[in-house]
């Protein structure tokens, strides 16, 4: 068994969550309910973690109250203090990706493992994984 | 038949008591755990003397931090834990639509540590199907194991 401790959310997940008619709400839900039944069991045995510059891109505020409850589900924000700016920096010259994604690769890099990543982009996802060096499993929304 | 059961488990006596203020009071409560560096108060909490005994012990041995900071962490996963299952069924109570079933959630959970069972999602959900006659509410992951049970004996 190789239950994630960290699931991270990119862009897409977001949206995908924000949205009731989003068409992959259910799915994105579905992995809410997994973090949630695991930390019901154990509590804190999975971490949800939103890098802030993908919330940023997601145009994702958590002080709206008119975007529904389920925006507020309890997650935790990985902000971009001084280390994870120079991880991401660095991830962002070499893969020439977006800063959102680049912020991902410092959080999965700075994880507990095991980590799953709900993205849209699990080709781009694994190409930040592979150059980490660090065992992601992908979960595509 | 009165029952104590719902008054022993918080999540099943949360959803005896919803009513309409309730989605107000979670609003509160995830607003409160949003605050990160808010101010302290001690507080005078009732531990098992072994338990205090062990935590001291523990970040005496460096192995964790202050029973202060271990208290701290335990509360807040699990207030984190059931506020996460509380916002997922206020969110159902409006949308029952969008509900993800036994399968699906299965299938994620599959997808999520990397079981190769990702790959079937057509034994996840007849393992899914199959579970419900064995047994009441299955989790997911008793889907998996008996996923991985057909798997195996196909």
């Amino acid at each position: 068994m190789n239950r994630a401790r960290t699931a991270v959310l990119d862009n897409e997940a977001i949206q995908a969550l924000s949205d009731v008619c989003h068409r992959k709400h259910r799915r994105a839900l579905a992995a809410l309910e997994v973090v949630a039944a695991r930390n019901l069991g154990k509590a804190g045995s999975v971490r949800l973690v939103v890098p802030t510059a993908v919330r940023v891109e997601a145009g994702w505020d958590r002080r709206r109250r008119d975007a529904g409850l389920i925006n507020r589900f309890p997650a935790e924000d990985a902000g971009l203090d001084s280390g994870s700016a120079d991880r991401a920096a660095g991830i962002r010259i070499a893969l020439d990706v977006s800063v959102a994604d680049a912020h991902i690769g410092a959080v999965i890099e700075d994880a507990r493992r095991p980590v799953a990543v709900l993205t849209s982009d699990a080709a781009g996802l694994r190409r930040i994984a592979a150059h980490l060096g660090v065992a992601v499993n992908a979960v595509v929304v | 038949m009165f029952s104590f059961w719902p008054y022993l488990n918080p999540v099943l006596w949360y959803h005896r008591w919803y009513g309409p203020a309730m989605d107000q009071r979670l609003l509160q409560l995830l607003d409160l755990l949003d605050v990160s560096d808010g101010e302290t108060v001690g507080t005078s909490v009732r531990l098992p003397l072994a338990l205090r005994d062990a935590a001291v012990l523990a970040a005496e041995m460096g192995l964790a931090n202050s029973t202060t900071d271990l208290t701290v962490r335990g509360l807040r996963d699990h207030l984190e834990a059931v506020a996460q299952r509380a916002v997922l069924d206020a969110h159902y109570r409006r949308h029952p639509q969008v509900r993800p079933d036994l399968a699906e959630i299965a299938q994620v959970a599959a997808e999520m540590e990397g079981n190769p069972l990702a790959h079937r999602p057509e034994l996840i959900r007849r393992a899914a199907s199959e579970i419900r006659l064995l047994c009441e509410d299955p989790t997911p992951d008793e889907v998996l194991l008996y996923a991985a049970g057909l798997a195996a004996a196909a």
